[in-house]
């Protein structure tokens, strides 16, 4: 399987159920498909249905899936592993969702818990490259008072014999296996560059028989703390960087004002107060104690709707949060600027329109309010607007 | 008397930027500012110690950070020195350079840095722009900057066809730009073969409003360095570039004041009209070389070049439709791949005008326009429509136009 960032489509979906969460997945029905195109790619389908998953490999089509995915394999894993932004993957169409990517953006990171690839084998480095090093990383302040002679019998590619002399807070590394020896070790090159770099584990090679250590165990296990850490040339330690997490949520209260106040007492009975600009005549909605443009006291207040005209709307797919409630708004949904009736021509008002008319909306159109049930002088009481279409104007 | 008469001039001689990308976990915000003004002051060949006064801005409402300018000061190296926080929404970055253009002119301070810096990812940008100016109204459907009013109006004026073409050709360009610029956030390497897939297949957000036409949120800062003419003359490492004349257009309205039965005039073709008349400049297009505008969506750009520079009817979309917007065109739009590609906000408008200077300059790099910029325009945006324009220049050598 071709591989991407270290991992391939398959291991990805392999270990989907192991990362899944079912205690997140309660209230979840859904089949996702995924298509990944390219070498290394595939077709699978996700079923996640009330706290159960079942991934399976697709041939041929993709059916029964509520949303399905589709990308090529380096972009899928990419974005699995977070090298590629999803966001940008989606904008530059290498990433396509069929159904609401929203929606799955927001789920996904819930039900699962992140991929991480497995580590990547150290192909470039061999074990004599890595023999190489250790003069310059051996650390005289660990190993004071120490003497001994380590042996290195590494068999195959980049292999070979060497002897490490530590002696007088010194290191010397010496080609051929020096005799005695305080300690010799014999594994296969690959195996020593491999715990070298961390992919493969000491003990484990050891109680598997990767390695074989004749002579002191003690002094084979302390040889680690003689010497700073092998870093891959080119490659940087992974640094731990830590974000702190922080959720602000704050009361806030605001002064409505004398005059915009009265805007918000209209509204509680369900009348639209407008005040009106003694020189333009404008008719300022919310009405404010000066007209900007004429920069003169307003005083008089008139009422005006509560029908009106639709001048622009706004079909909105994008979900985004409510601020007033925290809540992801249900999409699509219109926002619609009315012009209401006896108001001047730029005073619109900015609101919701009934979901069911969302189909039948067009600029021009005739539209009502639609208020709470309960008015208290807030901008809840007017929930929205609807098309007003007994007046015969659609 | 005379309107906006500078009592002395001001150039740019320091310009400082960090990448501009999705995140960067590896930097604090102060650490963050720092590597911008540490790339400003090298730039400039000064030491913190040259600096007089700091003007910082970012919109704190995105990262919800109070005081930000107090966190930064190890970054902006404020510690001890006059600082001033502008915080102006999208055009803070162009505000911050108003405010240091002032500030220098005024004879109050010699030598100001200004810096304007954003971690969107550490925040939230659409929720903090719903919160919207107004406290009392429009938000429960505000959906931050997100609208598909212009993407409707050009529709009706020019065709379906036509209009999503236009829009589609000025992202791709955007796209190709950005793909010179090493710094650029967003470098996605698009076709213009792709058109009509993406114009048909990219998620919509609001109406014709689509992912791919909007733009990015960035992490990002850029810092830039003002002194006085007498001070250039005394020397300075990179050539200085003249700050010529700026306007702001900050006018008070609501938002649905913009969708009644009619519009009011655009502020952008306000603002253009006022700067080019009091400047003398008959004809923006043959007179710029290069323009940085703030083009938050491909949408608002397409609109928003007739406004800026004054044109009618469709000449806007058949300039686009020639190429003469392209980087190697009559009048390049954005060589950096402007705010579509890279959109660090309390940075961005400020991007602008460190893009254009460095285009006078020469030393934009990869994305540097063939011919000799001379003349450059950069604009900013944010709020209810609030637009700043500003006029650079190579030489110090323009006519004063008298206006009373």
């Amino acid at each position: 399987m071709t591989e991407y960032f270290g991992t391939t489509v398959a291991d990805i979906f392999a270990t989907m159920p192991k990362r899944f969460k079912p205690e997140e997945a309660k209230e979840v029905d859904i089949a996702i498909g995924y298509e990944a195109t390219g070498e290394g790619g595939g077709k699978w389908k996700a079923t996640i249905k009330h706290g159960t998953l079942k991934v399976e490999t697709v041939e041929g089509e993709l059916t029964g899936c509520k949303t399905t995915i589709h990308t090529d394999a380096e972009t899928f894993v990419g974005v699995t592993l977070g090298k590629i932004s999803a966001l940008d993957a989606l904008s530059s169409q290498k990433l396509r969702v069929a159904g609401d990517p929203k929606f799955l953006m927001l789920l996904l990171p819930k039900i699962f818990t992140p991929y991480a690839a497995p580590a990547k084998k150290p192909d470039a480095v061999t074990a004599r490259d890595i023999i190489a090093t250790l003069a310059e990383r051996f650390r005289p302040e660990k190993a004071e008072g120490v003497a001994m002679t380590i042996g290195y019998d590494l068999a195959g590619e980049g292999g070979g014999k060497w002897t490490i002399v530590i002696r007088d807070g010194k290191c010397a590394v010496r080609e051929g296996l020096a005799d005695p020896l305080t300690v010799k070790m014999t594994m296969e090159a690959k195996t020593y560059a491999g715990m070298m770099v961390g992919t493969i584990e000491a003990v484990t090679a050891f109680t598997s028989g990767q390695v074989k250590i004749e002579g002191d165990m003690a002094a084979a296990a302390a040889t680690a703390k003689y010497f700073r850490k092998y870093v891959v040339p080119g490659a940087t330690e992974a640094e731990e960087l830590i974000s702190l997490r922080v959720t602000n949520s704050i009361e806030q209260r605001f002064a409505t004002g004398p005059v915009m106040g009265r805007w918000f007492a209209g509204i509680r009975e369900k009348k639209f107060l407008a005040n009106r600009c003694p020189k333009c005549g404008r008719t300022q909605i919310p009405p404010r104690e000066i007209c900007a443009w004429c920069r003169v006291r307003v005083h008089e207040f008139v009422e005006v709707g509560p029908k009106g005209v639709v001048t622009h709307f706004d079909i909105v797919y994008f979900a985004s949060p409510d601020p007033l409630t925290g809540a992801v708004r249900d999409t699509p949904y219109a926002t619609v600027y009315v012009v209401l009736d006896g108001a001047t021509e730029r005073e619109a008002i900015t609101v919701d329109l009934k979901k069911e008319d969302i189909p039948r909306l067009k600029e021009g159109a005739r539209v009502r309010p639609v208020w709470a049930a309960v008015t208290t002088g807030s901008y809840r009481d007017l929930i929205g607007v609807e098309l007003d279409e007994e007046e015969g104007s659609l | 008397m005379k309107m906006h008469a500078k009592n002395r001039n001001v150039a740019i001689i320091g310009i400082g930027q960090t990448s501009l990308s999705s995140h960067k976990e590896d930097q604090n915000q102060a650490e963050m500012v720092h590597e911008a003004v540490r790339n400003a002051l090298a730039d400039a060949g000064l030491k913190i110690g040259d600096i007089d006064c700091i003007v910082h801005g970012n919109m704190e409402l995105f990262e919800m950070q109070f005081a930000p300018d107090l966190w930064h000061s190890l970054g902006t190296g404020a510690y001890g020195k006059d600082e001033y926080r502008i915080t102006t929404g999208g055009t803070t970055g162009a505000t911050l350079v108003c405010a240091a253009d002032n500030l220098v002119a005024s004879g109050l301070y010699n030598t100001v840095l200004a810096i304007g810096m954003e971690k969107l990812q550490e925040g939230n940008t659409t929720g903090g722009i719903t919160n919207m100016a107004d406290p009392l109204w429009f938000r429960n459907l505000q959906t931050g900057a997100l609208t598909g009013t212009t993407a409707q109006e050009m529709i009706d004026e020019f065709g379906e066809e036509r209009a999503k073409r236009a829009a589609m050709r000025y992202r791709i360009m955007m796209d190709k730009h950005a793909m010179l610029n090493q710094r650029a956030h967003r470098r996605f390497g698009l076709e213009y073969s792709q058109m009509e897939d993406l114009m048909a297949n990219s998620p919509p957000l609001v109406g014709e409003l689509r992912l791919i036409h909007m733009c990015s949120q960035s992490d990002g800062a850029c810092a830039m360095i003002f002194t006085s003419e007498e001070k250039v003359k005394q020397g300075t490492k990179n050539p200085p570039v003249w700050i010529r004349d700026h306007i702001q257009v900050h006018r008070e309205e609501t938002i649905p004041n913009l969708f009644g039965f009619n519009k009011p005039e655009v502020t952008h073709h306000l603002a253009a009209r006022k700067l080019f008349a009091r400047n003398g400049i008959q004809d923006p297009v043959a007179y710029f070389d290069v323009f940085e505008m703030y083009d938050p969506s491909a949408w608002w750009a397409v609109d928003w070049l007739r406004e800026f520079f004054l044109l009618k009817g469709d000449e806007h979309l058949r300039m686009l439709e020639a190429g003469d917007f392209d980087l190697d065109g009559r009048i390049p739009i954005n060589p950096s791949g402007g705010v579509i590609a890279s959109n660090p906000i309390g940075a961005t408008a400020m991007l602008r005008l460190a893009e254009a200077a460095l285009q006078i300059r020469g030393d934009a790099g990869g994305h540097q326009i063939k011919k000799e910029v001379r003349h450059a325009l950069a604009s900013g945006f944010g709020g209810t429509f609030w637009s700043v324009l500003m006029i650079l220049e190579k030489e110090l050598n323009w006519q004063e136009v008298n206006h009373d």
